[in-house]
């Protein structure tokens, strides 16, 4: 145990990059603000680099409530790099807004929130980081004060509160029963596990706490959109897989909702037309996937690795396909016929992203699927693993309506510029590419 | 620093590749190179250095007496060439041909092995083919190019026959192929591959050599630039055959037989050709039939066991015939015809040229005191059998005849054949690049059959020497006095009646009909069978190879109607409840937050009462 603020570093960074940059945007003209856009992308950057340096270092406690090891530090890069993508991807849209720093302070808080779910030790410092994770969130979603937008920020703040209470209750039935809140030693009631479960399915979008994510994703803007799908899920998953390992084992009761929250996102994702609602059916259904290896937690050493791999996967894979989505400015799947024709770097990408979602090999999360699968496997749940399957077989379907009109099709909906999409589409190839040597690191 | 012997055929070929690849500053790196090249050759020559290596098979590159000859010939005529192109070319990938076409001979000569020449005999054929058709915008000159491939292309063959053999042969008598290839060795073979190798090799050297009955190719040779014609008649690719078999001259004499085809062979391309020559009216074509000659009487010299002999002929050949190509292509280019009818007074008109000239065609002659004069009666020499003497004799004579008639035609004074510009408008002056090799490969002319004189071990005779070059003199005059008065009137039908002409003159004017001989006994029945073949491959081998999927299509027609039903069926039923289960599976998701509570309520709590009762 240590309470050196160093060992918090990338934390701190994150925090330094938001505040400076809102105290920088408050003097800036409107059309200097991009200079706060840098000074949170330098923060994020500095974020990645201290935590590449400490990524070897040996597994510690800081201040006896935040845990510092592998699982943290991969979320802290996992989280820098991804938010990072995403000001980029922002940018744009931000461009000579009244408000943008606002944006990019806000993207900087939820992720630093996001980044201390992942590492909390602790309930209370658990129901902080939810609640650091979540309020930039619905203030993100109402950030163009259009209708849709406002909608998808009120009934996201509904379900967090709500599902959050719940968790709060949770937290108050364990500290009851149980006498502390840290974790080492806590052992957590069935009851009270649904109730901790409650919040965090909430951030993962898992089922039963789904509902917001279609709704959110369609309604906020697209580069919110982008963001609410992917970072959160990063953090309330590792914290799962944490409480899971630590507080409570329940593997049969995760299975069944990971079991449910794939199925449910496939099956809704099948006759979807507007292209932002189907990622966010398959978010829901790739949430299902990383639950498998929260399951699995303690029950074999595959678990972890699986997580942190696809999880980091899916993170660049899935935003790869909403900067296709930003820089085309279209929801409508009809809009997508004859892209490649178009554009045809944007059509790589958006193939290579949409490949990369289903599982197909060479890229990352095909990587992270086939070590799911072996998770499921190693920790005795074989059937989890068919189901995994099946539920990738039925993915197929959805994705190849949106791939084949890019190709096949004709039309007239607009050309997709932008050099990020394609950028991402290689990396993840190359994610998957190098998938031998990123295990080594993380072993 | 044997290993630089490496550098000999290196240098060239590498660089080129470069100009080829680079195409800058062709014409001085060419000259520099050769220069470089001759400098290096001439070091070989002294030093007589061997390198080894390790290919597939143990081989190298060894320089010796007959090595060393070779490559500061080979060398020496290069750079001659070169320099006289660099005045009339100006392209770099004629000059990146040529110095790999160079670099390849050099391989070819210093080889120690039947491998290692191969790989020189093989480029050298191939740069050969694209120099003849460098202007390949001309169909005709890229036909020309063609027969010149395909011919010395089929004698080859004949190498790679031989390499077998040699390898087959060592395996009989060794159990193993170390060494096998070694060019040393191969009179040392057991009996019946011995023979199978000497046949080989006759008839890849004839090939290259445009020996008798391969000759044709060497008139279809005269379509490429002259400075390709310079260097390919002398001491490069016709050069390389009389080589190789002055080379192998023990095997052939371990035979029994092979040197007597050879010395038949030669001596009788020396009598034919040099008719033909004597009824060229073109002269390019009669300076190439002169070529087939003359290396007639090299190949007699590896067939009657005279080595020394035929490669001083080699040697001093290769300065005289360069000189001659040049000057033809010098007055090609200034005056842009080569009828020797048309050339009339075209050596009064450009004095330099036309003396060189005359001292090379007198040489070609035989005439004493110059340099063919010795090294021709140091292959006749060695001839012992009465009758190949008189036919290789014969040969000579018509050398003295047909050089006396290009040289009488440049000389003569300007008349009414005279015609320029029958094949190409000419530029009429010759350049400081053009005329500044002609004196020094003249100087060769005169000189380079003195060597014969110095050492012993030559089969001469003061009494031969005197009667050879008596007559050959007498023959110039003779040729000079009886054609002092007469000139042809209109060249170009000269040339066509003397070609469609039948009987010996046509015959002649047509070399010998060799290249419709070998198209109608070889082209025509190779095409019919290989028409033939394909007409099988495409009617039998094909259509059976058709017919299986066509069956098999057939058997999945038939088969498709009770099977793929039900599997179709199976398919579309898993598909239509996955749909409908789609359906189903949006049907919670209202929009109305009220409903989204109720239902986060309800899943949470039947878990929780579900978990606990399971507990």
């Amino acid at each position: 145990m240590t309470e050196n603020p160093l060992d918090l570093l990338p934390e701190l960074l994150i925090l330094l990059g938001a505040v400076a940059g809102l105290l920088t945007g408050l003097f800036l003209p409107r059309h200097r603000q991009w200079i706060a856009a840098w000074i949170c992308g330098l923060a994020l950057t500095g974020a990645t680099v201290t935590t590449a340096l400490v990524m070897k270092n040996p597994d510690m406690m800081a201040f006896a409530a935040y845990a510092v090891d592998s699982l943290t530090n991969v979320t802290r890069a996992t989280v820098a790099v991804a938010t990072l993508l995403v000001i980029i991807l922002t940018t744009g849209w931000a461009r000579g807004h009244r408000r943008e720093t606002e944006v990019y302070t806000l993207l900087l808080l939820a992720a630093l929130g996001t980044v201390l779910m992942a590492g909390a030790d602790d309930l209370l410092v658990l129901v902080a980081a939810y609640l650091l994770a979540s309020i930039p969130a619905y203030a993100l979603a109402g950030f163009g004060k259009d209708a849709p937008g406002t909608e998808a920020a009120l009934k996201y703040y509904l379900m967090g509160a709500f599902l959050g209470v719940l968790m709060l209750a949770g937290v108050t039935l364990v500290y009851g029963t149980a006498g502390a809140t840290a974790y080492p030693g806590l052992h957590a009631p069935v009851v009270g596990v649904i109730l901790l479960l409650a919040g965090l399915l909430f951030k993962a979008g898992g089922v039963p706490a789904h509902f917001w994510v279609p709704d959110v994703t369609e309604g906020a803007s697209r580069p919110v959109a982008a963001f609410v799908t992917t970072v959160p899920k990063i953090g309330a998953l590792v914290a799962l897989f944490r409480l899971s390992g630590a507080v409570f084992d329940e593997p049969a009761l995760i299975a069944v909702l990971a079991v449910a929250t794939m199925t449910l996102g496939n099956l809704a994702a099948f006759h979807q037309d507007n292209v932002r609602r189907l990622l966010a059916y398959s978010t829901i259904s790739q949430a299902g996937y990383l639950l498998v290896p929260v399951a699995m937690a303690g029950r074999t050493g595959l678990a972890s690795t699986a997580l942190l791999y696809y999880v980091a996967a899916y993170a660049i894979t899935n935003l790869g396909a909403f900067a296709v989505v930003v820089s085309l400015g279209s929801d409508r799947l009809g809009d997508y016929a004859g892209l490649a024709r178009r554009s045809p770097w944007a059509a790589f990408a958006l193939v290579v992203c949409l490949l990369g979602l289903i599982g197909t090999p060479p890229t990352g999360v095909f990587v992270g699927k086939l070590l799911v699968f072996a998770a499921a496997w190693d920790g005795g749940y074989a059937w989890l693993a068919v189901v995994v399957a099946v539920n990738t077989v039925a993915s197929v379907f959805y994705y190849l309506r949106w791939i084949r009109p890019v190709f096949a099709g004709e039309g007239d909906g607009g050309s997709a510029r932008g050099w990020l999409a394609p950028v991402i589409a290689v990396a993840s190839v190359v994610f998957g590419l190098a998938g031998g040597i990123v295990l080594l690191v993380l072993r | 620093m044997n290993a630089l012997l490496w550098l000999l055929p290196a240098l060239p070929i590498t660089m080129g590749a470069v100009l080829l690849l680079v195409r800058r500053a062709a014409r001085s790196a060419a000259v520099t190179t050769a220069v470089a090249t001759l400098g290096l050759a001439v070091y070989a020559a002294v030093a007589r250095p061997r390198a080894g290596a390790r290919l597939l098979f143990d081989s190298g590159l060894a320089v010796d007496g007959l090595s060393a000859a070779m490559v500061v010939t080979v060398a020496g005529v290069a750079l001659a060439v070169l320099v006289f192109a660099a005045g009339e070319l100006r392209e770099a990938r004629f000059f990146g041909l040529m110095l790999i076409f160079v670099g390849a001979m050099l391989l070819t000569v210093t080889a120690t092995d039947l491998v290692l020449l191969l790989m020189g005999w093989e480029v050298m054929g191939a740069m050969s083919y694209a120099l003849i058709g460098y202007w390949w915008h001309d169909g005709e000159r890229v036909r020309s190019a063609t027969i010149a491939f395909v011919t010395t292309r089929a004698g080859d063959l004949g190498l790679y026959f031989a390499a077998g053999a040699a390898f087959a042969g060592a395996l009989a008598a060794t159990g193993n192929g170390n060494g096998a290839f070694a060019l040393a060795v191969l009179s040392g073979d057991p009996a019946p591959w011995r023979d199978l190798i000497a046949a080989g090799i006759v008839v890849a050297a004839l090939g290259k050599s445009a020996q008798v009955p391969f000759s044709f190719w060497l008139s279809r040779a005269m379509a490429g630039p002259s400075p390709v014609s310079a260097l390919l008649h002398s001491a490069t690719m016709v050069a390389a055959g009389a080589y190789l078999l002055l080379r192998v001259q023990p095997l052939l004499a371990a035979t029994g037989w092979a040197a007597a085809v050879v010395a038949w062979a030669g001596a009788v391309t020396a009598l034919l050709l040099g008719a033909v020559a004597v009824a060229q009216r073109d002269l390019k074509q009669l300076l190439a039939a002169s070529t087939c000659t003359q290396i007639g009487f090299m190949v007699l010299g590896a067939g009657v066991g005279a080595v020394p002999g035929g490669a001083a002929q080699l040697v001093a050949h290769a300065a005289v015939k360069s000189l001659l190509f040049l000057g033809a292509g010098a007055w090609l280019a200034a005056l842009g015809t080569k009828d020797l009818t048309g050339l009339h007074g075209a050596a009064r008109r450009y004095p330099l040229v036309g003396v060189t000239f005359g001292i090379g065609a007198l040489a070609l002659a035989g005439v004493p005191p110059l340099s063919l004069w010795l090294t021709k009666d140091a292959v006749l020499g060695a001839v012992r059998e009465p009758v190949l003497y008189g036919v290789a004799f014969a040969g000579a004579l018509l050398g003295a005849a047909y050089a006396a008639k290009a040289l009488v035609a440049v000389w003569r004074p300007v008349d009414a054949g005279t015609r320029d510009d029958t094949e190409q408008p000419g530029t009429r002056r010759v350049g400081v690049l053009e005329r500044l090799p002609l004196p020094v490969l003249a100087l060769g002319a005169v000189v380079l059959g003195l060597p014969v004189l110095a050492g012993d071990g030559w089969h001469l005779t003061a009494g031969e020497l005197a009667l050879s070059g008596t007559l050959a003199a007498a023959v110039v005059l003779a040729v000079a006095f009886a054609t002092r008065n007469r000139w042809d009137a209109v060249p170009g039908e000269a040339v066509r009646r003397a070609v469609a002409m039948p009987g010996p003159r046509g015959l002649l004017a047509g070399w010998l009909w060799l290249e419709k001989a070998a198209v109608a006994l070889v082209w025509r029945p190779l095409t019919a069978v290989a028409g033939g073949a394909a007409w099988f491959d495409d009617r039998v081998v094909d259509g059976a190879v058709n017919a299986v999927p066509r069956l098999g299509m057939a058997a999945a027609r038939l088969a498709r109607r009770p099977f793929e039903s039900g599997i179709d069926g199976a398919v579309r039923a898993v598909a239509g409840a996955a749909g409908r289960l789609g359906t189903l599976a949006r049907r919670p998701q209202t929009g109305q937050v009220h409903l989204y509570f109720a239902q986060a309520a309800v899943a949470l709590i039947v878990l929780a009462v579900v978990f606990v009762l399971a507990r």
